[in-house]
């Protein structure tokens, strides 16, 4: 069975501990989930899955056989795809050619590149923004191309650094069934990265809760919503108030 | 080429059908010609006007302004497509220029000034053509072993070391007095007094400065120059792509040294110093770095301005009287246009526009 792995992964920074010894395993078409509160080392994990941080301990494997030393292109190349937080485009280009970047970063003609990405924003359902300069923009849509951009090239891994920040309830909802469609039609291994809890709940078959650098949990979503260390984690104390599922209603 | 691995190599992703969707062979070519075509045909006119006033003087300002258009656009294909500022570029003018008097000047000229050129190259004597091309692949293999090294820095860091490149390419033409002949003048250089050779070099720099940015390689370089971050987790491998425009440029550059050469007769390590370096980067930064048309457009503007302001100083007669602007004039005027064009419009007067006469369209 092939998988993306982080085997007891530790970092640093200058004697500051990031994470410690995290093991997380991403399955393709399976939807992971990673949450935890701010700081909890969620975003320093997805770059060492993506080659942008190399951990101090542990490695990552894809299919078993160590990403170590790797650059982030040369790991992007292996099929293992992320976005970021705030989209990043390339204001300066077409939403068709920030798309065509990607294509064009994995050894694509332009000419295969194009066709692909104009494929990818019409299975996404944003054929109409092609043309459109990327810097103009707005969040929810710029988020949107981020996701296409990709998954160009069809990716065996993809992991979303919070695609739902900032967004309203039927946008974070529109999201969700994006992301399904991603697992599912597409047979990609999706982790999701969210502090929108409620929505990582409605989607995940798996949901890894970090804090402090740590795992403190993990399990099914029922497993995690009834979690006395997840909501004292959250909550900063223990028991008596709900976790934060605003959003569950809307995603599911 | 990198292959792509076979886990995600060519089936496209989406169900949709792929294949039918994809644009005509040569569709982004034909859809962006017109800019270098343009562009060419601005440098033409020139060229055809100075030649029907048939005037001395004039012809060799035009010639320069040939020269610097393909020095400029030389710095564009590196500057305009990476966002690094580059310093260094004029060393590889230097390169190039005097690579083209090592292999055009008389061979009994060349054995008294330059001794210790090797044996093969004293006896050589090549048409300057020959030599032109010769040159830009001298200087594009300069590029190629400097940019290996360079191109690994980013930001601030790499334009400090192109700076110390020019120093030092530099150092080694004003002392290497066997070779280069030191800081004294290599003279003996054939002189080029027709137009067209120069013309015919800016448009192949215009070309092949169009013809890198619709490639893959410009592509993803100007995704990195925007956002190297995003770049790289697209598969981009940035030190790379920066190398690819680093050698084209070098050998534009190369091409302009060349150019220089012939166009004067006489080449110095300070032809190819400081002043070369500031007056080519004013130029592109005033027309717009982001853009081929505003390195040409920077380039005609701040001549045609540079040309006024030289026939302000030497004086304009009306009725009687001379009224002159005083020496120095030119280039303090010059700073201070720079300074207001910069001020008014930071991204160049052309920021990132290429001229073209239709609307950009995407499809087909």
């Amino acid at each position: 069975m092939s998988h993306l792995s982080a085997e007891t992964v530790s970092v640093a920074f200058a004697g500051l501990t990031a994470l410690s010894a995290v093991d997380l395993q991403i399955q393709p078409g399976r939807i992971s989930g990673l949450i935890g509160p701010n700081g909890a080392g969620k975003t320093t994990l997805v770059n060492v899955l993506t080659g942008f941080q190399s951990p101090t301990e542990g490695a990552v494997k894809l299919d078993g056989a160590s990403l170590a030393g790797l650059k982030p292109h040369q790991v992007r190349r292996k099929g293992i795809a992320r976005t970021f937080q705030g989209g990043r485009l390339f204001r300066d280009l077409a939403v068709v050619d920030n798309l065509e970047v990607t294509g064009v970063g994995l050894g694509m003609s332009r000419r295969a590149a194009v066709a692909e990405a104009e494929a990818m924003l019409e299975w996404m359902g944003i054929g109409v923004l092609g043309d459109r300069i990327a810097g103009t923009l707005p969040y929810t849509d710029e988020r949107r191309v981020a996701i296409g951009r990709a998954l160009m090239g069809r990716p065996s891994y993809i992991l979303l650094d919070e695609p739902a920040a900032g967004m309203s309830g039927p946008e974070a909802a529109e999201l969700s069934a994006l992301i399904r469609r991603i697992a599912h039609d597409l047979g990609c291994g999706v982790l999701l990265i969210e502090h929108n809890v409620g929505l990582v709940l409605g989607l995940c078959e798996h949901v890894v809760v970090l804090d402090s650098g740590a795992i403190i949990e993990e399990g099914a979503p029922a497993a995690i919503r009834n979690s006395e260390k997840v909501r004292h984690a959250y909550m900063g104390t223990a028991a008596d108030t709900e976790p934060p599922v605003e959003a569950l209603e809307v995603a599911q | 080429m990198t292959a792509a691995s076979p886990t995600m190599s060519a089936q496209a992703v989406p169900p949709s059908a792929v294949a039918e969707h994809k644009p005509a062979r040569f569709a982004l070519a034909r859809k962006t010609i017109m800019t270098p075509i343009l562009l060419s045909l601005l440098l033409v006119a020139i060229a055809v006007l100075t030649y029907l006033t048939g005037s001395r003087p004039f012809n060799q300002t035009v010639i320069d302004v040939f020269v610097r258009v393909t020095l400029v656009v030389g710095l564009y294909i590196f500057i305009g497509n990476s966002g690094v500022l580059s310093f260094g570029h004029i060393a590889f003018t230097c390169l190039g220029g005097y690579a083209a008097a090592w292999l055009t000047i008389n061979p009994i000229m060349k054995a008294s000034a330059l001794p210790g050129l090797p044996q093969f190259i004293l006896d050589l004597r090549l048409p300057y053509w020959q030599s032109a091309v010769i040159a830009a692949i001298f200087a594009g293999v300069a590029a190629l072993i400097l940019g290996k090294v360079l191109m690994r820095l980013s930001g601030i860091a790499a334009s400090i070391a192109t700076f110390a490149v020019l120093a030092m390419i530099n150092t080694i033409y004003a002392n290497w007095d066997s070779v280069t002949g030191g800081t004294s003048s290599v003279v003996g250089i054939p002189i080029i007094r027709t137009i067209w050779p120069y013309l015919i070099g800016a448009i192949i720099a215009i070309f092949l400065a169009w013809a890198h940015a619709i490639s893959r390689s410009g592509l993803a370089l100007r995704a990195a120059r925007d956002e190297p971050t995003a770049a790289a987790a697209s598969g981009v491998d940035i030190p790379r792509e920066r190398l690819v425009a680093f050698v084209v440029s070098g050998a534009v550059m190369g091409l302009g040294g060349a150019l220089t050469a012939h166009s004067v007769g006489v080449v110095t390590p300070d032809t190819f110093y400081l002043g070369l370096t500031f007056i080519t980067l004013s130029m592109l930064v005033v027309g717009g770095m982001g853009s081929l048309s505003g390195a040409v457009i920077g380039v005609v503007l701040l001549s045609a301005l540079i040309q006024i302001l030289r026939w302000m100083e030497a004086g304009i007669s009306i009725a009687e009287t001379t009224i002159a602007l005083p020496k120095g004039v030119q280039e303090i005027a010059l700073g201070v246009i720079m300074i207001v064009i910069l001020a008014l419009r930071p991204s160049g007067l052309l920021g990132n526009r290429e001229v073209t006469l239709f609307q950009r369209k995407r499809n087909r």
